[in-house]
């Protein structure tokens, strides 16, 4: 009954006109700035920061997690029509959604992406309501080791992602592996491959490097290809809607998608991230016919579209409770808090019942509003894939400079977009998945540091993944699944599986 | 999508407050830059907008913040640092950015750091804490703190941002002056909020950080403070002993953070530029938000006091990186 109480409190503070208002402007700018392919939620933030000094701080709060979702949403769209992700979490809804979009079903994707992430946004929220506390509990047993056998495990069930040779996808994590050690070395603070540039120091940014090698790679394909000069679309658009069939079969792998996103979002430092490759991966593992993925499987937008927005909901868990911000948004938002003296804590729920509860119930009016400006929206995103690709190119490529641009402020970032779109278009040729290299570099400076630290920890003794049960049973898991791949009966038909395409 | 295009081109003309303001005599006439070397959301950052926000209203010209992160701040100082000396590119820098890495890297600059740099004012001071952990850890004083690592040389470790910043410095000169002590030091490049969760998970004991971050966790008794980096007690933590008190009085770093130009800045505008940031730190809106924070306000005096302050500043940081040998490659 202490749940419908302080529900009761958060819905109270929610429903005022006022924060009805805030939550509906977030979102529509959410929304916008999601479409736009580039410009990012942290750019947004950031300028629409200052004027959250004098809001309340609930309202500001509202507002500013409106925009973080709504571009989650808006993301989802440029990546299932124009094949650009806007963020980490959509990256993998370019491979089936994009295809869907090319077979005219680009409707029926934005719908399964829209219906999967309110689903999965009602469910993170009662989640959040309910279990906060003993998840933030959950987060605090990850330490060092923990994380670097959950890495482990996710790279080695990555191998999954790829849809082309195995060879290739290894290839392309290993050099996602490599581009991600640019950069200062943790421990020692020395250079590697930065070859003397400043800019590099930090490593390479994530933005350009996605833009470069889905988008900018796309479009010279597209162009280079003279059928295709005419629209993106091949097929005719065959209905705005779901069929029977697409609806059963999308079902299942929303389910599977929320419970994936909402346990991995919990983990603070990028936990978020994840969920999106693992529920991709997931449904690929349980399909009866693997091979559909990759060319417009359904499961394959509704699964990560559900688990990104579920982690999306429950990364506010370790930044509310823990005060440790799963992402920069989440940086963002306690930088807002501060500024009114709030420190995002334990305490906060019962210090602050108004604004941690007003805040849970505003993320799921947030997010009935998003479906509510989404799903009418979606006869207008289609009508978008009919203009002449020889306008619409050049609208991204002027996008994706804006928004690369952005990210740092920075020049060098947008001639690494478009060094990274000739590799982008050389991959395409050569038939290589960019989404195992994104990963490979995702986790792989991940994997360095959390290892590197636990061995500091323990001194050098690796018995240190073994002792501890969390790690252990990861290991466990990692280890029978390689297994899994290695049984001659399984390798067969898993050949199979990455041979057709 | 065209009016998609006008939508975003006109919350980019909002944004920018319109940057063809005619050219006129008296400074400032269009709106001023300031860069920020981190991304958005942190303490410095924050500083800048609230700071930028006021000296619009008192100077009557946008000043815009701009974000130019990476690089230990070289990146945003070279920027400044090569922009036209007129006051309409400024930066706001931190005791990292615009101390400490002038002395541990000067060779990964391309610019004449003393002479391309000019301070406006110090703005802000931040108070830290010596902190330790209460997960699987006993020591509740510093003392208990220094004989407990004394009796466990090399077990306990400590938490920094990374090789060469601020809190590495200062545990390491803590351990140097209580004896030597035996101390591993675990770097997170997650920041403050990463060292933070080391420290709850039981995977390091103890660190340096500042009073704000870690204020919440300090309530909720996940950490405990020994001691504070501050000129005085903090009246929310009446039972926290200062550094000075427990016998360490050079130990630990009232992280600043300043206004600077590019060197060759006409005095005149440099000036103007000091009585705006002194009294928009002084305004109302400005002195609520920092005292949230427990931020300490230190304006310098004028322009040619900045200048001692920071020469005394860069002094003072390659006298404790000679003492405290930290190996940073270069």
């Amino acid at each position: 009954m202490e749940l419908l109480q302080n529900l009761a409190i958060g819905f109270g503070v929610a429903m005022t006109p006022v924060n009805l208002g805030f939550a509906l402007a977030g979102a529509l700018v959410g929304t916008l700035i999601g479409v736009l392919p580039g410009i990012g939620p942290i750019a947004t933030i950031a300028m629409l920061l200052p004027l959250t000094f004098h809001l309340e701080p609930v309202s500001g709060l509202i507002m500013l997690a409106g925009i973080f979702y709504g571009a989650q949403y808006g993301g989802s769209t440029t990546a299932i029509l124009v094949n650009l992700p806007g963020e980490t979490s959509s990256v993998v809804t370019c491979i089936d959604g994009h295809q869907m979009a090319r077979q005219g079903r680009a409707g029926a994707a934005l719908a399964v992406a829209a219906l999967g992430s309110f689903f999965a946004g009602t469910v993170a929220t009662l989640i959040i309501a309910t279990l906060a506390p003993p998840l933030a509990m959950v987060g605090q047993s990850f330490g060092a080791p923990e994380y670097f056998s959950l890495l482990v495990l996710g790279l080695i069930a990555a191998v999954v992602l790829a849809h082309g040779s195995v060879i290739k996808a290894i290839g392309m994590i290993i050099l996602g592996l490599l581009l991600g050690l640019i950069g200062t070395d943790g421990n020692t603070g020395g250079s590697r491959f930065t070859f003397g540039m400043t800019r590099l120091a930090d490593g390479l940014d994530f933005v350009p490097m996605v833009i470069g090698l889905f988008g900018l790679g796309e479009i010279m394909v597209n162009l280079t290809q003279p059928g295709h000069t005419r629209s993106v679309v091949a097929k005719k658009v065959t209905g705005l809607w779901l069929t029977m069939q697409e609806f059963r079969q999308a079902w299942p792998a929303v389910l599977r998608g929320t419970g994936l996103g909402s346990v991995l979002g919990v983990l603070p430092g990028g936990g978020a991230t994840l969920s999106s490759f693992a529920a991709y991966v997931f449904e690929k593992k349980v399909a009866k016919d693997p091979s559909r993925f990759g060319r417009g499987a359904i499961e394959g937008v509704a699964g990560p579209e559900s688990a990104n927005n579920a982690g999306a909901q429950t990364s506010f868990i370790p930044m509310l409770t823990l005060g440790i911000p799963g992402n920069a948004v989440m940086a963002l938002m306690i930088g807002a808090l501060t500024i009114h003296g709030i420190q995002p804590g334990p305490q906060i729920m019962t210090e602050r019942p108004q604004l941690f509860w007003g805040m849970v119930a505003s993320m799921w009016i947030g997010n009935l509003m998003l479906v509510i400006i989404n799903l009418p929206l979606i006869g207008i995103w289609v009508q978008l894939l009919k203009i002449p690709y020889r306008v619409l190119y050049l609208s991204i490529l002027l996008f994706c400079g804006i928004g690369v641009y952005t990210v740092n402020n920075s020049t060098f970032d947008v001639m690494m977009a478009a060094l990274f779109g000739v590799l982008g278009y050389i991959f395409i040729k050569l038939e290589c998945e960019p989404a195992p290299l994104i990963l490979g570099f995702v986790l792989g400076p991940l994997m360095e540091d959390n290892l590197r630290r636990a061995m500091r920890i323990s001194s050098g003794d690796p018995m240190i993944f073994m002792e501890r049960p969390i790690s252990l049973g990861l290991l466990i898991a990692a280890a029978m699944l390689l297994i899994i791949v290695a049984l001659p009966a399984i390798r067969s038909k898993r050949a199979e599986v990455f041979q057709e395409s | 999508m065209k009016r998609l295009i006008l939508m975003l081109l006109s919350v980019f003309c909002l944004a920018l407050g319109g940057l063809e303001a005619g050219a006129q005599d008296k400074y400032p006439s269009k709106p001023v830059k300031i860069i920020v070397p981190y991304a958005p959301g942190g303490a410095t950052d924050i500083a800048a907008r609230i700071l930028a926000e006021q000296m619009r209203q008192i100077l009557g010209q946008s000043f815009v913040v701009e974000n130019k992160p990476g690089a230990f701040g070289i990146i945003a100082i070279e920027e400044m640092a090569r922009s036209k000396p007129d006051g309409y590119t400024l930066m706001i820098g931190n005791v990292s950015t615009n101390a400490i890495t002038p002395v541990i890297v000067p060779k990964k600059f391309s610019i004449n750091y003393d002479k391309d740099v000019v301070p406006v004012s110090r703005l802000v001071d931040i108070p830290a804490f010596l902190l330790v952990t209460t997960t699987n850890f006993a020591p509740k004083t510093a003392q208990e703190l220094i004989d407990h690592t004394k009796k466990n040389p090399g077990k306990v470790r400590y938490g920094h941002v990374g090789v060469g910043s601020y809190p590495h410095y200062d545990m390491a000169f803590f351990a140097k002056r209580a004896g030597d002590l035996d101390m591993i030091a675990i770097p997170n490049k997650a920041g403050a909020s990463g060292v933070i969760n080391d420290m709850v998970t039981g995977d390091t004991q103890a660190s340096f950080l500042n009073v704000a971050s870690t204020a919440a966790m300090v309530k909720a008794g996940k950490l405990k403070p020994l001691a504070l980096v501050n000129y005085a007690r903090l009246p929310d933590y009446p039972d926290v002993p200062t550094m000075k008190e427990i016998g360490f009085a050079d130990v630990g770093t009232l992280a600043w953070q300043g206004l600077f130009a590019p060197g060759g800045t006409p005095k005149e505008v440099l000036e103007t530029l000091h009585k705006a940031a002194v009294q928009g730190l002084q305004a109302p809106a400005a002195q609520e938000a920092f005292k949230k924070q427990n931020f300490n306000i230190v304006p310098n005096k004028s322009v040619d006091e900045a200048k001692t302050w920071l020469a005394g500043e860069i002094a003072a940081w390659k006298k404790i990186t000679s003492q405290v040998k930290i190996e940073v490659a270069e």
